[in-house]
């Protein structure tokens, strides 16, 4: 497992180094935070925007540049933003709190609704109940998170004044944003666990299991369900990736103050160190995540065995 | 196999019940609107957080919100936009190049440490210098060679080069006083974040992304402002920001999107309130890219679209035509130039004498960000094919389009530009648009037109430089070089309860004055 880990560990540090690079390159393709940095009234001549350039150090090669990065990021500094002049590591920190709250909110929403609903629909295929939760899963996959999340703000919070429409204020202001996050991660998750259920309710000793006179809760709990969450935690596991895209949006929807608004903006600013700073953490994050999905088919099921 | 459809019936009907009953049936009974809860402070929604809250490090109208509540200029510009003392009583060019100003006295810092000329001179040293170097404000000061302290109530303005909008200027961001000692202390990361000025509120706490909240400063030499703390809170989605109002949790909302005016205006907790402000738009040729170069040809695109009436539909009424490309609020604005009139018989015979055949095609190069020009755009397709053009849309991403396009003439025979105006003078927009080899002016030369530009920075007398800018902008009108659209009307939603709300024209809200019921 330890040989495992260390090969899985360098191929991470080298997706990463290729991340960065291509991240690094591709952006200062696309424009330039001198300019971006006037905007508003603002009215840069081109000595104002040669000056913008060499004090951010942007007038150097590419390859010195990113040498550079290189080299802070191996000592843990990531930089300085050009827009706010603090650390970028010290802008990530500030926000993983709310993001993490947000993905783990999300996270906790879509499973606690997909399992049951999943498994309910399983048992009860082709009945009404199926087809309202197949019908349902559709309808949530459909909507664009943005829209669900302006819709839930008018309804929840703007009519019914439950909760607040936006913000981060304690754990009420949590309840929106992750409802929205997991309803859209719920609707795949859900018919995942549908027919990675059927499939699994097909076997042999689904069969032995309920022969042997187990409740119908026991068979589908310690049995089929242990089975059928391997495709499932596979799923999630690459949903983490695909979450962080939905994060960006929902963040600006419900003024979420997280890694996602942090990277929004650094990208609309042409930010290149939080740019940079905010890919090597989130990459880092995504390769954790999938290393202990990994390590996790093992422990579900104990004849996976990992191997280098 | 157990079967419990009760159970999973039961949920559905409450959830079908809730959300009819939210969509139907309105707030809950009895509800109150949390702004009574506020008691005298506020709640203010904007749509950006500048990040930095440096006066030398931004350029942002949405620090300019927040700015001018923190700090103080020499100089200060009101809602009327009519420049007035503020930490100096009087100023006076005392010879050429040299403008004296006299300080106000008894001023403190909300730190408690001294305005006076040493600040002054410290607050220019600052921006004129390296730290100023990495900031967007440095250039337009320039003009300024140094800052001479005469005695503490007195500093001298020595300038390098003739600056006749340094007066205005110094009503500007980049200008805005700041304290010698704190930020020696401290340091400027921690001043960005942690920002002290002399102004009526003073800061209290900042999480980035989140809110800004400040106190009001009991001590301000303009008299203590009424309400009590101010929250700024960030909010880049223009519907969650209204949806804020709504809910009673926000008192003042900055950038009610066209779309949603409406709502705001019918909602009697609520007033809607509008200002044309100095940002103006309009559609640019680029003469270098047949068939623009020939006058007819840009003549004929301005007269085939009904630009009157893509403001009363699209923009709900909310924008006035142009005949410049300046706002009435401008220094050099020539309110007699009346826009050309939309005549598509006109443009049809201007094409056909230029020899443009029917169906050839032309480019509108734009960025992507402004959902009211996308669709006027999409307008503007329309109104050219009746003329005969085929008008090809091409949208790019903002940052993308001002730093790689547009400077680099990469656009279509036409492109969209629009222009903040800051300091309230056509200088502003002038030099940098029509002088020849200036960043934004890739292609565009013409020797009338550098003859008056000339003239007007040339002079500190204002009748002189206003003379020159009437003639300025009759040249450019007959050149037909830029097809001007529309003055931008800013819409803010208020809570009644809010009294004394003067919509800005340059967003710079002064909360002071504002009293709450």
């Amino acid at each position: 497992m330890i040989r495992y880990i260390a090969a899985r560990t360098g191929g991470a540090l080298a997706v990463l180094a290729a991340i960065t690079l291509f991240v690094a390159f591709g952006i200062r393709l696309t424009g330039d935070p001198a300019v971006a940095l006037f905007e508003g009234a603002g009215a840069p001549s081109t000595e104002d925007i040669a000056r913008i350039r060499q004090a951010f150090g942007i007038d150097r090669p590419f390859l010195a540049q990113y040498g550079s990065f290189l080299a802070q990021a191996a000592g843990g500094n990531l930089g300085t933003s050009f827009r706010s002049g603090q650390p970028v590591l010290g802008l990530i920190a500030e926000r993983a709190p709310a993001t993490l709250a947000l993905t783990a909110g999300g996270m906790l929403v879509a499973l606690i609704t997909a399992f049951p609903l999943g498994a309910y629909a399983a048992t009860r295929r082709n009945a009404l109940a199926d087809i309202l939760i197949r019908i349902g899963s559709l309808l949530g996959l459909s909507f664009p998170n943005f829209w669900l999340g302006i819709m839930l703000i008018l309804i929840v919070a703007v009519r019914l004044r439950w909760l607040p429409p936006s913000g981060y204020s304690g754990p009420v202001s949590l309840i929106l944003p992750s409802v929205t996050l997991g309803i859209i991660l719920a609707s795949t998750l859900v018919r995942l666990v549908r027919a990675s259920l059927l499939d699994t309710l097909g076997q042999p000793y689904v069969r032995t299991a309920r022969a042997k006179g187990l409740r119908e809760r026991a068979v589908i709990a310690r049995h089929a369900m242990r089975n059928a969450l391997l495709p499932v935690v596979t799923f999630v596991g690459l949903q983490f990736g695909g979450l962080l895209g939905g994060i960006v949006i929902l963040e600006n929807v419900f003024a979420w103050p997280g890694i996602g608004q942090l990277a929004l903006e650094a990208v609309s600013y042409r930010d290149y160190p939080v740019v940079q700073g905010v890919v090597v953490i989130l990459a880092c994050g995504v390769s954790v995540i999938n290393l202990l999905v990994d390590i996790s088919y093992g422990l579900l099921n104990p004849r996976i065995r990992v191997g280098v | 196999m157990s079967r419990r459809p009760g159970a999973f019936r039961v949920t559905l009907a409450v959830a079908v019940c809730i959300a009819m009953g939210a969509v139907m049936g309105g707030g809950p009974a009895g509800a109150q609107s949390p702004a009574k809860s506020r008691g005298r402070s506020l709640v203010i929604v904007q749509a950006q957080d500048p990040q930095n809250w440096d006066p030398i490090a931004t350029f942002l109208l949405s620090w300019g919100m927040v700015g001018c509540n923190l700090f103080d200029g020499l100089l200060d510009r009101g809602p009327d936009l009519v420049l007035r003392p503020g930490l100096a009583t009087s100023w006076k060019w005392i010879s050429a190049g040299v403008l004296q100003f006299k300080l106000r006295t008894g001023v403190r810092f909300h730190d408690g440490e001294p305005f006076n000329a040493e600040a002054v001179k410290f607050t220019f040293d600052r921006l004129l210098g390296p730290e100023g170097a990495k900031g967007p404000q440095q250039g337009n000061y320039k003009s300024i060679d140094h800052v001479q302290v005469i005695d503490p109530e007195t500093v001298n303005f020595v300038m390098k080069t003739e600056d006749p909008v340094i007066i205005t200027k110094l009503a500007g961001y980049g200008a805005m006083i700041v304290p010698p000692k704190y930020i020696q202390e401290h340091g400027t990361a921690y001043f960005a974040s942690n920002p002290v000025g002399t102004g009526p509120f003073k800061f209290v706490e900042y999480r980035k992304d989140d809110h800004l909240t400040l106190a009001a400063n009991r001590e301000y030499w303009n008299g203590a402002p009424s309400v009590s703390a101010i929250t700024y809170r960030f909010i880049p989605e223009a519907a969650t920001r209204v949806a804020e109002l709504q809910a009673g949790r926000a008192d003042i909302a900055q950038g009610v999107p066209v779309s949603q005016s409406e709502v705001v205006a019918k909602d009697p907790s609520l007033t809607l309130a509008q200002v044309g402000s100095p940002t103006v738009l309009e559609i640019r040729f680029d003469p270098s890219k047949p068939p623009a170069g020939d006058i007819r040809f840009r003549k004929a695109v301005i007269a085939a679209i009904d630009v009157q009436t893509i403001i009363g539909t699209i923009l709900q009424g909310y924008g006035h035509r142009v005949s410049t490309f300046q706002s009435p609020l401008s220094f050099g604005n020539d309110s007699s130039l009346k826009p050309y009139a939309y005549d598509p018989a006109q443009a049809k015979q201007w094409l056909a004498e230029a020899g443009i055949k029917p169906g050839t095609e032309i480019t509108l190069s734009f960025p992507s960000n402004n959902a009211d020009f996308r669709e006027a755009a999409q307008a503007m397709v329309s109104y050219l094919q009746a003329a005969g053009l085929k008008l090809v849309l091409q949208p790019f991403e903002q940052v993308t389009y001002f730093s790689d396009i547009l400077p680099h003439a990469k656009t279509g025979q036409l492109y969209e530009f629009g222009w903040g105006g800051w300091t309230l003078d056509f200088d502003n927009t002038a030099y940098l648009l029509y002088h020849k080899g200036e960043y934004w002016n890739p292609v565009f030369s013409d020797a009338e037109v550098e003859g008056y530009l000339t003239q007007e920075r040339g002079s500190n007398d204002q009748a002189v430089r206003r003379k020159a800018f009437l003639a300025l902008d009759r040249r450019l009108y007959d050149l037909a070089i830029d097809f001007p659209l529309w003055q931008t009307v800013n819409l803010w939603g208020v809570n009644k309860r809010v009294r004394g709300f003067t919509a800005p024209p340059d967003d710079r809200v002064r909360l002071a004055p504002l009293d709450v019921q």
